[in-house]
């Protein structure tokens, strides 16, 4: 049980920042080079930390209103971006980020400015946040095994291919837009409703390094790659302590060494071998047995 | 008043210009997005602070010392992470990716050189002295500034139109393999691009970090913003596109902060980056060579 105490605060902390790393995973998953997911979760945090404490809507309806503000920040960035090559998707998106911090700093009588929106009551705790993680992962892996996952599968691995075969690429960009845009707001608002406190600079250049290094670490297809991800990037640190303080520098290698050598991530690369080895298996012992089948067939 | 503001405008905004060369100038060739461009920006100003504060070198010599460690920084980069990522096929998104960890390692490194402190070049760095100019007030810097940007920016010209190197790395920008075929080594290419856009930006490092006087480690962050707006507005690979279109965001952004208010320069400058998207994503002038749209 001590245990379980000493470390509650970072168990909290990896699933507020899988969500955060779900939302930048649903747009890589799409092929969309976009790096929103901060400037998501600003709107998010600010928005269901406003409307919890300035409205009488209560905690879920202000967490919806919070997803619906996110929803349409990602509409509004898709109008331009969705018909766009991967690289301006990038620029636009990074720039958003950077004008979601300094606009909340400038809207200081809404958002508190560098001094922070503070005293918001702890409502995400563990119970909460594990079932909410638990329902994304689970809609994730719904929405991969549908229609509109195996687009952006076909989109990710080659857009000319995937416009061949019929697939409007642009609007599944959309889609993809508005589902990073909602999970990126989720992930804020449970920072806000977690922390007591948020500050404009948390949803900064930091944010968007852990949430990019979470998805790439752990892969781009597979639903458990960023939570895989997210976990080793939080765990880490804690466990060697003396890398505590170059833990930026050495995110930053992680990144530059994993997209070299590892650029599937780990829960994809170790599914792939996986899969190649039980294709090799059956290989041999199904073989003598469908021998013996064709001629009855 | 006006024309004053649009003078330092000028001024600022050729700066930006200087750095956006760099940025556009490798994207246009390499498909390179590379987001560490900031950062070879701000060492190039530390390199320069540095040797005017330690080594008490001369500015003439402070300044060459600048657009040398940026070229060299720059020249690391593409020799530490995006070769190795070439080499292993990495795609487009995997440059974009390794240069933001580029990135966050160099802004470490400074940070934790300078312990996060702002730092500001002892005073008279620069002589001090201003002109009348039909009712201008024009600085001293500002002329050096100005002058500095045209030759470098005809400089940059000749080498790409008027030189063998140049046309192979305009070859290179073109198809790589076509000219690997026609006996281009592209390796040389990279080289020479990743070198000059570091020069550049260490250059533009170091004057700016005198203009405002303040040399930190997140001045590359702001300077890359403005950048995104530049080489979207000029068209991705455009030399001349770069050069008016900074000229232009400079002048924007200098008449936002003086009418309106510092924090919202910033949003204006974005607020035009989605516009340009929206209405014209391949720009105002033609690039080296661009594809932008994916359906």
């Amino acid at each position: 049980m001590g245990f379980m105490l000493t470390y509650r605060p970072l168990f909290d902390l990896i699933c507020i920042y899988s969500v955060l790393a779900f939302s930048q995973y649903v747009a890589l998953r799409a092929g969309l080079f976009s790096l929103a997911t901060p400037g998501f979760a600003s709107i998010g945090g600010y928005a269901g930390a406003i409307l919890l404490k300035d409205t009488s809507l209560g905690p879920v309806l202000s967490g919806l209103g919070a997803i619906l503000c996110g929803v349409t920040a990602g509409l509004i960035l898709s109008l331009p971006l969705a018909k766009l090559r991967g690289a301006f998707q990038s620029i636009a998106t990074i720039g958003f980020v950077q004008i979601m911090v300094s606009l909340t700093l400038y809207a200081q009588p809404l958002t508190g400015g560098p001094l922070g929106f503070n005293a918001i009551p702890k409502l995400a705790t563990t119970s909460v946040l594990v079932p909410i993680v638990i329902v994304l992962v689970a809609l994730l892996a719904i929405i991969n095994r549908s229609g509109i996952g195996r687009a952006f599968d076909a989109i990710r691995q080659d857009y000319t291919v995937a416009m061949s075969l019929g697939i409007s690429v642009s609007r599944y960009f959309r889609y993809a837009f508005a589902l990073s845009g909602a999970i990126g707001a989720l992930g804020g608002c449970l920072l806000a409703y977690n922390t007591y406190s948020i500050q404009p600079d948390i949803f900064g250049f930091p944010m968007l390094v852990i949430v990019i290094a979470a998805v790439i670490l752990g892969g781009r297809a597979m639903v458990a790659g960023p939570l895989v991800g997210t976990a080793f990037l939080i765990i880490l640190p804690e466990l060697i302590r003396p890398l505590a303080d170059a833990r930026l520098l050495l995110q930053g290698l992680l990144l530059i060494l994993v997209i070299i050598y590892l650029p599937q991530g780990i829960v994809d690369s170790l599914t792939h071998r996986w899969k190649l080895r039980r294709a090799m298996r059956p290989a041999r012992s199904e073989q003598p047995e469908r021998a013996h089948g064709l001629p009855s067939a | 008043m006006l024309a004053q503001q649009l003078l330092n405008g000028v001024v600022v905004g050729a700066v930006y210009a200087l750095f956006s060369l760099g940025l556009t100038l490798v994207f246009g060739m390499h498909r390179i997005l590379n987001l560490a461009h900031g950062a070879v920006f701000m060492w190039g100003a530390f390199i320069g602070y540095f040797a005017v504060t330690i080594g008490h070198w001369p500015l003439w010599l402070a300044f060459l010392a600048a657009v040398a460690g940026g070229g060299l920084v720059s020249v690391a980069l593409d020799l530490l992470v995006f070769r190795p990522l070439r080499r292993h096929q990495g795609d487009e998104f995997g440059t974009i990716v390794a240069s933001i960890g580029a990135n966050l390692i160099l802004m470490q490194l400074a940070q934790q050189a300078t312990n996060a402190q702002t730092l500001r070049f002892p005073f008279g760095t620069f002589p001090v002295v201003f002109y009348n100019l039909l009712g201008l007030r024009i600085s001293l810097q500002q002329i050096v500034i100005l002058a500095a940007v045209v030759v470098i920016v005809v400089g940059l010209l000749l080498f790409l139109f008027r030189t063998s190197l140049g046309s192979e790395a305009r070859a290179v920008a073109v198809n790589e393999q076509t000219a690997m075929l026609l006996g281009v080594n592209p390796g040389k290419v990279y080289f020479a691009s990743f070198l000059i856009a570091g020069m550049l930006a260490g250059a533009a490092g170091v004057i700016l970090g005198i203009a405002f006087n303040t040399v930190t480690y997140v001045m590359g962050e702001a300077v890359m913003l403005q950048a995104f707006v530049v080489i979207v507005l000029g068209g991705l690979g455009s030399v001349t596109g770069a050069v008016l279109s900074g000229i232009l965001i400079g002048m924007i952004q200098t008449l936002t902060t003086a009418y309106i208010s510092t924090e919202l320069s910033d949003a204006v400058v974005f607020g035009l980056l989605f516009i340009v998207l929206l209405i014209r994503p391949n720009g105002f002038f033609s690039g080296i060579h661009t594809e932008y749209r994916v359906a």
